[in-house]
């Protein structure tokens, strides 16, 4: 299950950089085509060559956020409702996901990575982001949240549930996000 | 209430019923060490038997481990021109014991990086191979270290089901939340009262830190304990001494010439701050064995002026104090990465890499090393 879930979310990964490149010059509908074919291609055909599987390699376990956020981004493009968040959120977000990275590096005497693997700590974390989502109306969070739990209850990819809705890629995206929003 | 607060809240429902399914299924570690049974000695005085003494005429073969089984064991290293290039795979060689003595059975490549990719789930590129251990908890398993891009710095661990031809099944362990990057393992694994088994690994980037790693009934990643503090520690030691304490031992890949300690009282949940000990370690890992009574049996580079000098070395009193029993190696055989595992039979087997990492010799530990 993680091998064509891996697939899946690599096919939605290179499919959103597609997206992102080609509507610059294309309007969205035509490059959400061109990228859903080129990242499902790419992944059918290519799976086992030196590229994609290196791909695989270096970003698995990929989780649920970050093809979720490459869907969304497609989706909205196209015309869909689903909603986002806030230039504060984001800011705030990458705060605290810096932070977190840096007690896994040791950097700050904390190991809170570990807190991912026992069902108690998830069930609260899970069900906090579930409390915000209310709060916000932010349902897309929800679901996130909840089908990463979901995944990890199942075994389906990283037994870590912080690997559900986290991924390194998401520094580069955030930031990205954010100076797109200055401009 | 709208439409998206009704989803929102059947979510959090959802998220209810999987939370009790998860603490229903959920079986969390037990933080007590297995009783570590005395080492059955041989009779007679001790004495080291050479079994295996294996140079390569080019390339780099290193860091042997030692995987027990059926009527004798494997030694596991990694061979190729040089440690990390993309030409390194796993060798074995198989001893077995017959009534006129112990033999190889067997040597030659055992895991491809090849054979590793295509048996991982999900597929992917493996590009150097590095430190293996036995999986104690399943026949034919065993840990490796991986890499897919970069360095030893940028490696994985990758929990691996051995057939005949190779890697049958392999998944990686998700310890960091960095691309799951920069965990090694180097050390066997720890008995735990409830019949699990606990896994000595370490983060290499950044501050560097030991890492005691446990698994759940499926062999997923369940709970990881950390050994920070002083220097950089890596490659951890463990010698469980009771059932809630244990000492670890780690390299200081600073390094500071001294070896580092670790301390547990509670079955390894937690471990005190890292710090130095007096004994002599020029940035190298050590092995280390509970011979019962509070004795500990040690193979380590110990020269105090930085040499390469392997000694086994004795302490009485659960590794606060330490004497040399023998020097197995003088400085300049290049003698490093030293495994000690005991024989169910008896004896113990040392295997350690020599000539600056271009070659092995496996050893036998005969007698009673107790009273040595």
């Amino acid at each position: 299950m993680s091998g064509i879930g891996a697939s899946a979310a690599l096919a939605l990964v290179l499919g959103w950089v597609v997206f992102a490149l080609t509507g610059l010059v294309l309007a969205p509908s035509v490059a959400a085509v061109i990228g859903a074919v080129m990242g499902v291609l790419t992944v059918a055909l290519a799976r086992e060559t030196v590229a994609v599987s290196g791909l695989i390699a270096v970003l698995a376990p990929f989780g649920v956020m970050l093809p979720a956020l490459a869907a969304r981004h497609m989706a909205v493009s196209l015309g869909a409702e689903v909603p986002g968040f806030a230039t504060w959120e984001i800011l705030v977000f990458l705060a605290l996901y810096v932070g977190f990275l840096c007690s896994a590096f040791g950097v700050i005497p904390a190991d809170l990575y570990r807190y991912g693997y026992a069902p108690w700590p998830v069930g609260g974390m899970v069900l906090a982001l579930c409390l915000y989502a209310f709060l916000t109306g932010n349902w897309f969070l929800a679901g996130v949240a909840v089908l990463g739990q979901l995944f990890w209850v199942l075994g389906w990819g990283s037994s870590n549930w912080f690997d559900m809705v986290l991924h390194v890629a998401l520094v580069p995206v955030a930031v990205v996000v954010l100076l797109l929003r200055l401009l | 209430m709208g439409l998206a607060h009704i989803a929102i809240a059947g979510l959090a429902g959802l998220s209810v019923i999987l939370s009790l399914w998860a603490l229903r299924r959920d079986s969390p570690p037990v933080w007590r060490f297995a009783m570590p049974a005395p080492v059955a000695m041989t009779p007679g005085a001790a004495r080291i038997e050479t079994l295996f003494d294996y140079a390569i005429e080019t390339g780099q073969a290193h860091s042997p481990t030692i995987v027990m089984g059926e009527g004798g064991f494997d030694v596991l290293w990694f061979e190729g021109s040089a440690e990390a290039q993309a030409d390194v795979d796993i060798h074995h060689a198989a001893f077995r014991q017959f009534p006129e003595g112990w033999q190889t059975v067997a040597h030659g490549p055992r895991m491809t990086r090849a054979g590793l990719g295509k048996a991982m789930d999900p597929h992917q590129l493996v590009v150097t191979l590095g430190n293996t251990v036995e999986n104690e908890a399943r026949p034919g398993g065993v840990f490796a270290t991986v890499v897919s891009v970069g360095g030893w710095a940028m490696a994985s661990v990758a929990d691996v089901t051995l057939g005949e031809a190779g890697p049958q099944a392999a998944r990686k362990l998700n310890l960091s939340p960095f691309l799951n990057r920069s965990h090694l393992v180097k050390s066997p694994m720890v008995a735990f009262e409830d019949g699990s088994f606990g896994l000595p690994a370490y983060f290499e980037m950044g501050a560097a830190h030991g890492v005691l790693v446990r698994f759940d009934a499926r062999g997923r990643v369940r709970d990881t304990a950390r050994m920070a503090g002083a220097g950089k520690p890596i490659q951890p030691m463990i010698v469980p001494l009771d059932q809630g304490h244990a000492v670890a031992f780690l390299r200081d890949f600073e390094p500071s010439g001294r070896l580092l300690v670790s301390r547990t009282a509670d079955g390894g949940r937690y471990w005190s701050p890292v710090a130095p000990t007096d004994l002599p370690n020029p940035s190298a890992p050590v092995a280390a064995l509970n011979l019962g009574d509070g004795q500990i049996l040690m193979a380590a580079n110990d020269d105090p002026a930085g040499g390469d000098r392997l000694s086994l070395l004795m302490s009485q009193d659960g590794g606060e104090s330490w004497r040399v029993l023998e020097v197995l190696e003088e400085n300049g055989a290049g003698a490093r990465y030293p495994v000690l595992r005991a024989q169910p039979g008896g004896g113990l087997i040392l295997a350690y890499s020599v000539g600056n990492k271009t070659g092995l010799r496996v050893r036998l530990l005969q007698g009673d090393w107790s009273r040595a």
